[in-house]
């Protein structure tokens, strides 16, 4: 126990992140079970609206703060240092900080639940002056700001790690240029984290000012914007997206290559098209804006229109890399196909509202909240479960039972698509989001319910999972270091679980997937340099 | 390219003919309410874009996931193969990856100036607004005002009216946070930031009612704030301007303190009042940001209103209509609190009856 606490070893950083994000993901789970229980049928008043927007402000929150970017960063931890042929991240201890830090922060931000007015129920965007102390005056807000700015300096720092680890800490033989597209897509995510948070932690500390010390930033008679705000947000919030996307394309990538038992296809426009979704999300951030009127548009527009180009070019080169492949179906690639298929409706409902004219219709309807939730949920959350089957093994020595996995892939699969392409139809429809309840209106029952019965499905391959990882760690067996027989990337040339610097014996580097050498000399001639 | 690769992908361009045949002309009212017999000329362009978008993003989904599918199944591993087996190790197609960039470049750049240009129509496209209606947020209502129109209508208890076939530009604003003006009909949404007025323009071009919705999140009763859209025939327009001015001119729909009714005004009170008034009412002392009003005309401690006046409902209408400014506190007046008459009224009753 005292030793996961005192800990500056990556792998139990990375563990400690992981398994916190996923609780995290439990919470806000719950909380989206209770919205849609809510939501289930017109005119119901199960719980009052207070309660629902808190219920969906900490759901927000928790999802996006707590679970989809630190469960990437925990992975990241854990693989950074192996992939690149190190024995730890650049700055251990910094790195342990980040992650109590991290924890402290989520902590914070729940705790608001306790006090009198409750927690947060702004919004997880918390927009001004909503957010401002005259409007929202319980201190569930305060510790909402407080909370996130920890997760937030917390993300800078760890990010500092993911930078600096494999340009300085690569083994020899490992060149930049035969590291896996997911520590690419790592740096790419790191440079995003490190542009970007900096501009989160100034607006929390800003509305935190403009609450307890009459700073008027975003006060309009105090000489501030409410429009500010959303510039300082969004300028954190879309690079954000990409910082939850990116390092699951990185998973998508490395899992889909394995089983389709061929070398990842277009490595270098993979790698070089995560640097263009980096550059681009940087400029795209006031498409959230164009409601305000008080933004370019038409610049917006097409900055937002030319990000899915390189999103695009990743799609293909996934689809090249199973073209002509002898791909088996796992369950960790089962979740990467429905990561595919999601990600897709995703991406192209992301071009809808790209487009002003269209998004003046979308914008804050649940179209919206389908077309991010295809991106976040249907995208990065499956993708997330395939990195659990993939790398579980790896990590705990054992491997997730595929029964019970192909089971959950099912229950996700329909339970998520049940879900949210309903809302598609419900937001052109006219429902905007954010409404505790809805007039009885044709087909707005009948969409809400089968939303409903989809969260239900989800739920339940949640508990599956929960309790396939229970049955599974305490199965007992020995795997060998590459339990799936075909692992490309140096993890698989290491013992499950690797000691605790990695490697014992490190396996010459002479291409892109030195494992896969090892293991089946007789394709090595096959392998990318 | 893998077994049955043309026939596949006949099927998937016949599969996408179908959806853009539908889109086209098919009904499609069920998804864009209205798409028949568009609202307003703004409503066309929209909808015009929105075909054209769904046409083409329905074919490359089809397509991409249909390969992702096709691929999926054709290039599986065949049960029996031992886990030697590999994959033909091709890794690089620089021709292929050069037109799967190049292409869906092109579609976005068209997309891009259509949107453009539609998006310039909505801003700029009507030259000189015959008539300019203003919309105000309020926590949790709409307010809004017409030319010549002293008074304004308010959503909880009037619709928004606007005439056919007139040009008409929409100023939108807020008073206190952010909310958003959205006819779903219109397809048009603006947000309303204080500080901030934003615009939108159109032509209604036939009559019928709908609804507004504040989709903005914008406080707890967010849900709740609805309004009514009647668009009528320029005759019926200026008859119901007409007749809102007249009462305007008799003094803002007459106060009659003798309509009012307590039950009306108990509802009203834990609307409007309760925010700022302890509810259910307490003694003066027990305050929240105004005192308590249970006991306000018989309370021997405070024989006299805020005001200094004797609590006769004249007086106590009085604060209710003109708000009230001293060192106790600040009130808004009834147009800032969304007090209509017929409110004032109920609420006097109410408060009168507290003993």
């Amino acid at each position: 126990m005292i030793e996961w606490l005192v800990s500056t070893n990556h792998k139990r950083i990375g563990i400690l992140y992981m398994v916190t994000s996923l609780s995290f993901f439990a919470l806000a789970g719950f909380l989206a079970d209770v919205i849609r229980l809510q939501l289930s049928r017109p005119q119901l008043n199960l719980i009052g609206p207070h309660s629902f927007n808190q219920a969906f402000t900490l759901h927000g929150t928790a999802m996006i703060f707590l679970f989809i970017a630190p469960f990437g960063f925990g992975l990241a931890n854990y693989l950074i240092p192996i992939h690149v042929g190190a024995p730890d991240m650049a700055f251990p201890r910094l790195n342990a900080f980040s992650y109590w830090l991290f924890l402290l922060g989520g902590l914070t931000v729940f705790s608001g639940a306790l006090t009198a007015g409750g927690a947060a129920s702004a919004g997880w965007t918390a927009y001004a002056p909503l957010s401002d102390v005259q409007v929202a005056a319980g201190s569930g807000q305060d510790l909402w700001i407080i909370g996130l700015a920890m997760t937030s300096i917390s993300g800078i720092l760890t990010a500092i790690n993911f930078l600096v680890t494999p340009i300085v800490y690569r083994a020899p033989g490992m060149s930049m240029w035969r590291m896996p597209v997911f520590v690419w897509d790592m740096i790419a995510t790191a440079i995003m984290v490190l542009m970007a948070f900096p501009s989160l932690t100034v607006v929390l500390f800003m509305l935190l000012l403009d609450r307890h010390a009459g700073a008027k930033f975003f006060v309009i008679q105090g000489g501030g914007d409410p429009i500010l705000y959303q510039h300082l947000f969004w300028f954190f919030g879309h690079p954000e997206v990409y910082v939850m996307i990116l390092p699951m394309f990185g998973v998508v990538t490395e899992v889909v290559g394995v089983f389709s038992r061929k070398p990842v296809f277009g490595y270098t426009g993979l790698v070089l098209s995560a640097f263009g979704i980096a550059g681009l999300s940087m400029g795209v951030w006031a498409h959230h804006m164009f409601t305000t009127g008080a933004v370019d548009d038409p610049f917006f527009s097409a900055m937002s229109f030319a990000i899915a180009v390189p999103t695009g070019i990743k799609f293909f080169n996934w689809i090249g890399t199973m073209w002509r492949g002898a791909i088996s179906y796992e369950t960790a690639m089962l979740f990467v196909i429905g990561f595919m298929l999601n990600f897709l409706i995703g991406g192209i409902t992301g071009i809808y509202v790209a487009s002003p004219p269209i998004d003046f219709h979308a914008e804050d309807s649940y179209f919206l909240i389908s077309h991010f939730h295809y991106t976040l949920g249907g995208g990065s959350m499956f993708a997330i479960f395939a990195a659990l089957y993939f790398w579980f093994p790896k990590i705990w020595g054992r491997k997730l039972d595929e029964r019970m996995g192909r089971a959950h892939f099912v229950l996700m699969f329909l339970g998520f698509n049940l879900t949210f392409f309903p809302m598609l139809f419900l937001g052109f429809m006219g429902m905007p989001r954010r409404i505790y309840t809805y007039p009885a209106l044709p087909g707005w029952g009948e969409l809400n319910l089968l939303s409903s019965c989809g969260a239900l499905l989800i739920t339940l391959g949640t508990a599956l999972f929960v309790w396939n990882l229970i049955v599974s760690s305490r199965k007992r067996e020995a795997l060998p270091d590459d339990p799936w027989g075909g692992g490309y990337t140096l993890e698989w040339a290491t013992s499950s679980p690797p000691p605790e610097f990695n490697f014992d014996f490190l396996p010459p580097i002479r291409s892109k997937r030195p494992a896969f050498d090892l293991h089946y000399p007789q394709y090595a001639k096959d392998s990318p340099e | 390219m893998g077994p049955g690769f043309w026939p596949v992908t006949f099927l998937m361009l016949a599969l996408s003919l179908i959806c853009a045949w539908y889109f086209l002309y098919g009904n499609i009212d069920w998804i864009l309410p209205g798409a028949s017999n568009p609202l307003t000329d703004r409503t066309n362009d929209i909808d015009a874009l929105f075909k054209f978008m769904a046409v083409s993003s329905t074919a490359i989904m089809i397509f991409v996931a249909g390969y992702v599918i096709y691929f999926g199944v054709v290039f599986r591993a065949r049960p029996g193969e031992s886990r030697e087996a590999v994959g033909v190790p091709v890794h690089d197609a620089p021709k292929l990856e050069f037109w799967w960039t190049v292409l869906p470049s092109l579609l976005l750049v068209v997309l891009t100036a259509l949107s453009i240009v539609t998006w310039y129509k909505i801003y700029f496209g009507t030259a000189v607004p015959a008539l300019t209606a203003e919309v105000i947020g309020h926590q949790f209502y709409f307010e809004y005002r017409y030319p010549g129109l002293k008074n304004s209508v308010y959503s909880k208890t009037e619709a928004m009216h606007l005439p056919v076939g007139v040009p008409v530009r929409i100023l939108i604003t807020s008073a206190d946070v952010i909310h958003q003006f959205w006819v779903p009909e219109i397809r048009l949404k603006a947000s309303g930031v204080p500080g901030l007025v934003q615009n939108l323009n159109f032509t209604p071009e036939h009559a019928g009612t709908y609804s507004i919705a504040c989709s903005e999140f914008c406080g707890p009763d967010h849900s709740l704030m609805q309004g009514q859209l009647i668009v009528e025939p320029v005759a019926a327009f200026n008859a119901w301007l007409e007749k809102e001015k007249t009462a305007a001119a008799a003094g803002g729909g007459a106060l009659n303190l003798a309509e009012g009714t307590a039950d009306a005004g108990k509802a009203t009170f834990a609307q409007k009042c309760s925010a700022c008034h302890n509810n259910p009412p307490t003694p003066f002392d027990q305050k929240l940001v105004g005192p308590g009003l249970l006991h306000i005309t018989d309370d021997p401690a405070h024989p006299n209103l805020v005001s200094g006046k004797p609590p006769t409902p004249e007086n106590i209408a009085d604060i209710l209509q003109n708000g009230f400014n001293g060192p106790i506190g600040q009130m808004p007046n009834a147009q800032a609190n969304g007090l209509s008459s017929k409110d004032i009224a109920n609420l006097v009753a109410y408060l009168v009856s507290l003993k």
